[in-house]
């Protein structure tokens, strides 16, 4: 919750406490993205976690621009990690699905209490995230039936994963939300 | 009777890195190049692999590809490990390929859009894997503003923390009867236990260990100004010395310029 002696530190938006907490949102999805890369081979299963801590962020600090900045600091901690596979293309992977996690936010500020409501979120944020390689084999020249079949696939197994891990957001803020840990979600 | 593992003279030297796009302290040309030539050559190397279409074009950009990558002392394995993320891509494209126009037809053109791909990120990899994590960062410092790079390095920081944390809670719940075993969650009904064991906890700590950091943060009067301040050891030591000499007792702990000692930190 916010006090009202703190001072906004980041974008005119956060204070030091909301901005650090997003950090650790985006400490949580490194560190999951780190151990899932050392067990798991599926396509797509990095969204699973990654999705769950976008909404988390989206619930525990109810303001726009709170699951982007999360996604901004997964994409640079990522780089300097050396987790960055693609290059600089991590930033429209990690930071596009956090856009639309923030445009669900400000149409409909309560949507992370429905359950519905993240499902649907966290699997269409989740598969724009192929668009960041659709642009890439577009510019490359390949056939537009191709793009478009291999884009469905690669969509369909991020939408999976994402809204299977947006699933258990809602319950998790409930609980926070009655044991006065965070905000009452007025939004802004 | 088992056979003891008798290990080849080049294992060690194939099997150098543990996951893809690990840095590797080797001195070679790539090692020495600064981090912007190393940039601006990747994004030369990846542009050219978006605009190559003849076979020709290629194979004279996979041989300089190639030729870049092993001179940075990078093994064939290394290769490997950056690119096996994109051998499912690769399947997956060349196999669309055959499938709408024909196995002859279709095997070209899939094959020269896997490899554009690969060829594509490679540099990105030489970059990761010859730049030490301190030189990005100072680069980094550079460019993005110090509020941003400060939630960056704090979240990274505490990489190690929230490991120790985790490795705790996920201890106490197993004790408690909690399903949190790796085989346990491979089945989704023991999700609910992953969720609420184990991320719960770990946000709840989460949410207090940003309310204790940024109070401590705070009172040094950090993100008071706009611009980053610098701890000023000169003027410190300045002023102890000036202290010392009038005899006072108690030199002032610590000063803060908005530009003094940048060196420092």
């Amino acid at each position: 919750m916010t006090n009202s002696r703190e001072q906004v530190y980041l974008w005119h938006r956060f204070t030091l406490r909301e901005a650090l907490l997003l950090g650790f949102c985006a400490t949580f999805i490194l560190l999951t993205r780190a151990g899932l890369r050392l067990h798991l081979h599926l396509p797509g299963h990095v969204m699973f976690f990654t999705m769950f801590f976008y909404l988390l962020a989206r619930g525990c600090v109810p303001k726009i621009g709170a699951a982007t900045l999360v996604g901004l600091i997964v994409s640079l901690g990522s780089l300097l990690l050396g987790m960055g596979t693609k290059g600089p293309a991590v930033f429209v992977k990690f930071i596009l699905p956090a856009l639309l996690v923030d445009l669900a936010g400000a149409l409909f500020p309560a949507f992370v209490t429905s359950m519905l409501a993240c499902v649907l979120v966290g699997a269409v944020s989740a598969s724009v995230r192929a668009l960041a390689d659709t642009g890439l084999e577009w510019l490359s020249g390949m056939e537009e039936e191709v793009l478009l079949r291999k884009t469905v696939i690669t969509a369909s197994l991020f939408a999976l994963y994402g809204g299977l891990g947006s699933l258990a957001v809602p319950s998790i803020i409930r609980r926070l939300r009655k044991n006065g840990l965070i905000d009452q979600g007025s939004g802004s | 009777m088992t056979k003891p593992a008798i290990k080849k003279p080049g294992h060690k030297l194939l099997r150098s890195s543990d996951y893809a796009c690990q840095y590797m302290t080797h001195d070679s040309p790539v090692h020495r190049l600064g981090a912007g030539w190393k940039l601006a050559l990747g994004t030369l190397l990846s542009a050219l692999a978006v605009g190559a279409r003849t076979p020709g074009e290629l194979l004279a950009l996979v041989t300089v590809t190639l030729v870049y990558y092993f001179a940075a002392r990078l093994t064939p394995f290394d290769l490997w490990r950056d690119t096996r993320f994109f051998v499912f891509q690769a399947v997956l494209i060349i196999g669309l390929y055959c499938l709408l126009k024909g196995g002859d037809k279709g095997l070209w053109p899939g094959f020269r859009q896997s490899a554009q791909i690969i060829l594509f990120y490679i540099p990105g990899a030489v970059l990761l894997r010859t730049t030490r994590t301190g030189d990005m960062m100072r680069g980094l410092r550079r460019i993005v503003p110090y509020r941003l790079s400060f939630l960056v390095f704090v979240s990274i920081r505490f990489v190690p923390f929230f490991l120790r944390e985790l490795d705790e809670i996920m201890t106490a719940q197993r004790l408690r009867g909690a399903r949190l075993l790796p085989r346990q969650l491979v089945d989704p009904r023991n999700w609910g236990d992953l969720f609420h064991c184990l991320l719960l906890p770990l946000m709840v700590r989460a949410l207090k260990t940003a309310e204790e950091v940024s109070l401590s943060a705070e009172a040094r009067e950090f993100g008071a100004r706009q611009q980053r301040t610098f701890y000023d050891v000169s003027r410190q030591a300045g002023q102890a010395a000036t202290a010392h000499l009038k005899q006072n007792t108690v030199p002032p702990c610590s000063h803060m310029g908005p530009e003094a000692g940048k060196g420092l930190l």
